[in-house]
């Protein structure tokens, strides 16, 4: 309020030289940043954007792992425990399975699993794999805004890193009881928890709405 | 100078910056010029919205902590756990360190979550001790905290599908996971609907520019 002259002149400046915090809903002029810079909000602290080189090709590499990981994590056992000369293996759908069967109200826990451990995570992944094709091959773009605005609404209900540490609990209240040994769906399950955080710090949102709305040249990062 | 001062409307989705129209044809909400979100200058709704997800999830919190989260049937016998119940286990077991993980993510995480909101919309409304600053990082943490909580209905859901050994042992879910599941789900859903711009609305003497 102190500067009334700087506030007509950002009123006046065309949308694109501006940016506003979207979490306090500061107007700025928009910082011009370098590669590997971010800016953030200089009242309340929330990263306005990062400017990241080669986002489309680096993501897209990110994702194709993510997805060949994908499978193997859900399906093969992550881990086996033996009880008297019986074994018994758990794998993520196994759980969902387990749940369900229980039948009656606990099915709607079943669903929640589910959607949470598997089928929110692998449509993610098939939106940010579409998205960026979409601006790698230029086609079908209007698709792929649609898309990832369904992506914005996904984001924290994929629940890979939670469903990590339940593992991880599991093993410790069972280690006494029941010896449980380590499946190689386990190993797949960290490898693709892994790729897929690098890949949610890679896909910066604010390149990929740029990239999707105004086309992309590879030069242009 | 904040956005909606400016006439500046930002899209809730992509975050693209479009000039507010003329708000003549009333009842029509403007679409953003970049990926066709309905533009609103703050979330509609959005305390009412948070109020009624955050009471009935304070309603849930009751039978989530009162009852049994899994029955261990072990030889014929059952003995049933509620979520309290689970974490002194692990700590008579001497598992100090998982047994902080669970109390955290399933005690402390989801009461903190609960009275959090209640005093982010008490701001909101009201005068308050915080600032805005402070509120704001509390908004942020506990939309981060919130899917943590989930970590207690995984391990139930892995430990059912490993343990069925028939009448030797074997484990059951209860009525409290239920609870418990929409407790951490309807919180996420508070915190999604709330709109951290009303932390700053009215609060002009925050402003560090």
């Amino acid at each position: 309020m102190l500067d009334t002259a700087g506030e007509t002149s950002l009123t006046d400046m065309p949308l694109n030289r501006l940016v506003a915090c979207h979490e306090c809903d500061l107007l700025m002029p928009k910082p011009q940043l370098a590669i590997g810079e971010k800016a953030g909000c200089p009242r309340c602290g929330y990263e306005l954007f990062r400017h990241t080189s080669q986002v489309v090709r680096r993501s897209l590499a990110l994702v194709i792992a993510a997805l060949l990981l994908f499978i193997p994590a859900c399906f093969l056992p992550i881990m086996e425990i033996n009880v008297l000369g019986q074994t018994s293996l758990d794998t993520v759908w196994s759980g969902v399975k387990a749940l369900y069967e229980a039948g009656g109200i606990l099915q709607s826990i079943a669903v929640v699993v589910f959607l949470s451990s598997m089928v929110i995570p692998l449509f993610k992944l098939l939106i940010q794999f579409l998205v960026l094709s979409s601006i790698r091959f230029d086609a079908g773009r209007s698709y792929g805004l649609f898309l990832y605005r369904v992506y914005q609404h996904m984001r924290e209900w994929g629940m890979l890193e939670v469903y990590l540490m339940g593992i991880l609990v599991s093993i410790v209240k069972l280690i006494d009881i029941a010896k449980p040994s380590i499946g190689l769906g386990l190993v797949c399950f960290v490898s693709l928890l892994l790729v897929q955080v690098w890949l949610e710090a890679t896909m910066e949102p604010h390149q990929i709405w740029e990239a999707l709305a105004e086309g992309y040249t590879d030069e242009s990062h | 100078m904040r956005a909606i001062d400016a006439g500046i409307l930002v899209c809730g989705e992509c975050h693209e910056l479009n000039r507010q129209e003329d708000q003549e044809r009333a009842g029509q909400t403007q679409l953003c010029t970049r990926c066709g979100a309905h533009l609103h200058a703050r979330k509609p709704d959005s305390l009412r919205r948070t109020w009624a997800l955050l009471l009935t999830a304070m309603l849930m919190y009751i039978p989530a902590n009162v009852l049994p989260i899994m029955t261990v049937y072990s030889l014929g016998k059952g003995q049933p756990d509620t979520i309290m119940s689970g974490v002194i286990e692990l700590i008579n077991y001497g598992m100090l360190p998982i047994a902080i993980v669970v109390f955290v993510a399933s005690i402390l995480v989801p009461t903190f979550k609960l009275v959090g909101i209640a005093l982010l919309l008490f701001s909101v409304q009201r005068k308050q001790p915080l600032s805005a600053r402070q509120r704001s990082l509390m908004y942020r943490f506990i939309e981060w905290i919130g899917r943590w909580s989930m970590l207690d209905i995984f391990v139930i859901t892995i430990l059912v599908a490993l343990v069925k050994f028939g009448n030797l042992a074997s484990i059951e879910a209860g009525f409290g996971a239920v609870a418990f599941c929409s407790v951490v789900v309807l919180t996420m859903l508070a915190a999604v609907a709330f709109d951290p711009r009303l932390i700053w609305d009215n609060t002009q003497t925050d402003q560090t520019d």
